[in-house]
């Protein structure tokens, strides 16, 4: 990228998009080809679950073996309703699922994930196991030795975010992956509208970027500005004017300038997004009503309405972050996980009928990240911060090889070949390795790929193979 | 501005005057007649007042700068504040219960009384300090309605009251009262926290073991005295391990609810409207009672626990062996300038404060009231701020309470949050004791994409400036500016409306108007290029329609970067 594309690219996202909205909205196809820019649209949407998602119990191995060391390392199978039975998800209620290839051996899901089982069957969700932050292939006596090279404060809740949100291992680095991907891929999407990184859930890590700032909005999108209409009275409109020049004014300090780019952006794209929003069709998955949504399937129900305006807003590449919280499960377990993982199953299958409503199903990758793994072992009612955990990802059948687990399924055992204490487990597969699959996918190029996922060359396997 | 900067920086050159004539005095045969120290100017009481209150008023100011002049305001102010007694929560809350409780009461209802508290006191409380301090120690030793605690308003309102209570006094009892409240016992699991059980692989709750060295007391890495990381060969040093994590762990167990007289953790499990607002009780029988490893530093008095000691004296030993980690002064008082005063402290700003908190001029480790004082006091918090790091964001219910202190805002009814469900939270995404996790609404170094990240800086309370946030804020002001204000009538009696006599007095003079809404949200200190915009738009609405020029002033100077920048 040289210079002046920079420069240019620097004006644009610090709110000169004067450019880019006056333009004809609807001929994005035309003019990205003269662009030279991508071909299709293409969208990732980051699913974080925060707090550390105990996903030990999401997918559970079922041969006898594997399934009794599982019980056994979580002190034995939970009883419904009492917090302080054993952890492991009695095996007469797993959901079953059957993988396609690696080890063949039978699996199941936690019962409560039903859609999620379902989409897994019908090939549309793939799981990666065993991952989490790494910096290079680590192996338990390196740990024990004191001699790996090791992502810093391990078994941190923010840390762990800010590890699979910027993948900076001991780096300082100010920007996320997916702000490294905006950076990368914005000067191939000029006419683009909105910026690539869109949030339905406040400013994260994850999409700081060096030059193309997100766009943050709410669940069910932006609101309007209360004070610049109607529009048919004059003094509304120039209030709107009087606001953009306040914020356009020289400032003498760093804060002033941060926050007056803020709102200048919320001015000039509140009224856009809204328009689209307003303008896209209902969604028979994830209906305008919002009873029995919850907060996540609202946000994935903004997210399914601005993709189908893509080409109104002429988007061609999107990242979208949408978050929930409460999974870390220190404190009553056996009674809250449930419906945590049943949340996070029907707003993957939701969403996905929704993409398959729009007919993007093989255009959009849903995928999920959770600050670690949780500890195999108990704290008596709970589970406590680890490290390498269970991930799914979700698209269509030409998107996604899916119906697989990806990876190296560990064995759950306490002081088996990759636990360094208490059923804390040694990731196999690093977040470097699952951000540069993606990241691939979305357009990032191999030379390109350190700049997303700077350890990347520590690992032999570049791209994990889930997506087509 | 340009003159605003220069009226101030005269101020403070006239004081180094005087203080030099004084000490160059005392040998000269005639000395010249002694120059009268000035008062502080009104920009001077806004700035110091916005950071040591909820928001400052004309009248404050006034007083404030009444108080003496710039060698001894502050300072008597300060005396005045310390001397305060702490507005409560608890009592508002516990007067809510119904008795006797109907079935199926709602408790987690009364987090609206409890946050109706929280209003009346930082509005209209004449603890300000205490309260502004109070509230910097709910966003570092975090505790949420949000989670676990949701149907424990009683609990969270002592928590803040405690906070209070201890807003001016010994870090380490604060570290003892967060430690054993049963708001944090639920919040960060140490409550119910048991002894390892081998054959069941259960081993102790490490969360609060974690957490309160991560984020309450001494943080993840080693820390120079100006906080800054301190750093061999080039790489920042670990202040714990997981091994240290574990021996806190254990620490941390056999805690429950008070039961006076109940010697069995198994027979203490049970919340009641009396125990969640008194400390935890201690149960020997699911305490963990080997060696337990404690941080190791230079001068550490106890390194490891011995077996067999009780809960309490473990406690104690644990306790002060974070207390006394030199990380606490740098770590704490950083967090404490950057809440109060600017997100950029100079390292030499924290050095002299982390120096007090290290020991104040009674030699006393830990006392917050002198760290307040130090804080509060330094040349970099007086001084006329000129670099473009000075200052901070305010975070959005510290616009919001400064608006309403300004304006006098109040309902008929008196209340403050009555009108709205959610409030203020909806709104502002922050409400008291209502952070989504225990890393508060924002983090200490979060830093915005552009000159901010890339100069190594931060703006932590840009984290909540979304485009949607700011949004959401600007209309709530606009609502408030021109409908929600002593002009209209017929409003409902819980809407909380602002006091615009003076404004519509002068509604018809732009120039006057801008002034005077200038004057009670900046202390006057307004940029030219603001006041000409306002103006313009003010004079675009007929003066027969004096309440939209007078909302336009309200809202576009409250919304304004000038407005939204603590000084």
């Amino acid at each position: 990228m040289n210079y002046n594309r920079r420069k240019f690219l620097r004006r644009v996202s610090a709110g000169g998009l004067a450019y880019a909205l006056s333009r004809t909205p609807g001929t994005v196809w035309g003019q990205m080809a003269g662009a030279g820019g991508f071909g299709e649209y293409r969208a990732l949407v980051c699913v974080f679950m925060f707090g550390g998602n105990d996903s030990w119990n999401m997918i559970v191995p079922r041969t006898t073996a594997e399934y009794n060391a599982y019980k056994s390392a979580r002190g034995g199978e939970q009883v419904v309703g009492v917090s302080t039975s054993g952890l492991a998800v009695p095996f007469a209620s797993l959901l079953p699922i059957d993988p396609i290839g690696t080890t063949g051996a039978p699996f199941g899901f936690h019962p409560s994930m039903i859609g999620v089982q379902q989409l897994f069957q019908t090939g549309k969700a793939a799981v990666v196991t065993n991952i989490g932050p790494l910096l290079a292939p680590t192996t338990k006596a390196a740990y024990a030795a004191g001699s790996a090279n090791l992502p810093p404060q391990l078994f941190s809740h923010n840390d762990q975010q800010d590890q699979w949100h910027s993948l900076r291992g001991r780096n300082v680095s100010k920007t996320g992956w997916a702000g490294r991907v905006a950076d990368l891929v914005t000067s191939q999407v000029p006419n683009q509208q909105l910026a690539v990184n869109l949030s339905l859930a406040g400013n994260s890590y994850f999409q700081a970027a060096d030059t193309v700032s997100p766009y943050v909005m709410g669940t069910n999108g932006p609101v309007a500005f209360a004070g610049f209409a109607p529009t048919t009275n004059a003094t509304n409109v120039a209030r709107r004017q009087t606001v953009e020049a306040i914020n356009n004014q020289t400032y003498g300090t760093i804060y002033e300038r941060a926050f007056a780019g803020v709102t200048k952006r919320a001015v000039a794209f509140a009224d856009v997004v809204n328009n689209a929003i307003n303008a896209a069709l209902p969604l028979v998955a994830l209906p305008n009503s919002n009873t029995g949504l919850s907060s996540l399937e609202q946000q994935l129900r903004t997210v399914a309405k601005l993709i189908s305006q893509r080409a109104t807003l002429s988007m061609t590449r999107q990242i979208f972050f949408v978050s929930v919280g409460g999974f870390d499960s220190h404190d009553d377990q056996n009674n809250d996980q449930p419906a945590l993982l049943a949340n996070i199953s029907s707003a993957l299958s939701r969403f996905y009928a929704a993409t398959e409503e729009l007919g993007v199903q093989n255009s959009v990758v849903t995928f999920t990240q959770s600050d670690f793994g949780r500890t195999l072992t108990s704290n008596g009612d709970g589970s406590d911060h680890a490290w390498g955990g269970q991930q799914l990802v979700v698209g269509g059948p030409t998107a996604l090889l899916g119906q697989r687990i990806y990876g190296t399924y560990p064995t759950l055992a306490i002081n088996g070949p990759d636990d360094v204490g208490g059923g804390r487990l040694i990731p196999t597969t690093s977040s470097d390795q699952y951000a540069a699959t993606l990241a691939k996918w979305f357009g990032v190029t191999d030379a390109q790929m350190p700049q997303v996922a700077p350890s990347i060359n520590n690992f032999t396997t570049k791209n994990l193979g889930f997506l087509v | 501005m340009a003159r605003s900067i220069k009226i101030a920086q005269l101020a403070i050159a006239g004081f180094l005057v005087f203080v030099a004539g004084c000490s160059g005095g005392a040998g000269s045969s005639s000395p010249p007649p002694p120059v009268p120290p000035p008062p502080i100017s009104k920009i001077e009481a806004y700035r110091f007042l916005n950071q040591a209150t909820f928001g400052a008023t004309d009248a404050e100011a006034q007083r404030l700068i009444a108080l003496g002049d710039s060698t001894n305001s502050y300072s008597r102010w300060l005396d005045e504040q310390f001397a305060k007694a702490p507005s409560t929560q608890l009592p508002t809350v516990v007067a809510a219960v119904p008795n006797p409780i109907p079935a199926g009461f709602n408790i987690g209802s009364l987090h609206a009384q409890r946050v109706e508290a929280w209003f009346q006191n930082v509005l209209n409380g004449d603890d300000q300090l205490r309260q502004r301090v109070a509230f910097a120690l709910s966003e570092i030793m975090v505790v949420s309605q949000l989670g676990a605690l949701a149907n424990f308003p009683l609990s969270l309102a002592d928590y803040h009251d405690m906070l209070a209570r201890d807003a001016f006094g010994d870090y380490r009892k604060l570290m003892e009262d967060v430690t054993l409240h049963v708001s944090m016992g639920i919040y960060l699991s140490m409550l119910g926290n048991q002894k390892p059980n081998p054959a069941l692989n259960i081993r102790p709750d490490e969360n609060y073991a974690r957490e309160t060295m991560q984020l309450f007391s001494i943080g993840l890495v080693e820390l120079n005295v100006d906080g800054t990381p301190r750093l061999v060969n080039s790489q920042t040093v670990p202040t714990y391990d997981q091994s240290i994590i574990e021996g806190f762990a254990n620490v941390y167990t056999g805690w429950r609810y008070a039961y006076p007289g109940v010697t069995l953790f198994a027979n203490a499990g049970r919340a009641t409207l009396t125990n969640q607002v008194q400390p935890m009780q201690a149960y020997a029988d699911q305490h963990s009672t080997g060696t337990k490893k404690l941080l190791s530093y230079a001068g550490a008095a106890v390194t490891t626990i011995p077996a067999g000691q009780t809960p309490a004296q473990d406690l104690a030993n644990a306790l002060d062996n974070i207390f006394n980690h030199p990380n606490v002064g740098p770590f704490i008082s950083k967090q404490l300038i950057q809440k109060l005063v600017t997100s950029n402290p100079s390292p030499a700003y924290v050095a002299r404060v982390a120096g007090v908190f290290n020991s104040d001029s009674q030699g006393r480790r830990g006392n917050l009231q002198s760290v307040v004082r130090a804080i509060l006091l330094d040349s970099d918090a007086r001084s006329a701020p000129s670099a473009q790091t000075a200052g901070k964001i305010k975070e959005p219910l510290l616009r919001l309470t400064q608006l309403w202190r300004a304006y006098g805002a109040r309902a008929a009814s008196g209340k403050y949050t009555a009108t709205a469900p959610g409030f203020p939270s909806a709104t502002f995404a922050q409400g008291p004791l209502q952070s989504g996790s225990v890393f508060n609404f924002f983090s200490p170094f979060f830093a915005p994409t552009g000159e901010i990240a890339n100069q190594n800086l931060v703006a932590p309370e840009m984290q909540l400036a979304t485009e949607y946030n700011n949004t959401q804020i600007m209309n709530f002001f606009w609502a408030q500016a021109i409908a929600r204000t002593t002009a209209q009538t017929g409003l409902g009696a819980d809407v909380v409306v602002i006091n615009t006599t003076q404004e519509q007095a002068v509604a018809n003079d732009s120039e006057a108007l801008v002034n005077r809404v200038a004057d009670k949200l900046l202390g006057g200190q307004i940029s030219a290029e603001l006041k000409a915009s306002v103006k313009a738009q003010v004079n675009l609405t007929a003066t027969t329609v004096p309440n939209t020029r007078v909302a336009d002033a309200i809202y576009l100077i409250a919304t304004a970067p000038e407005f939204v920048l603590q000084r």
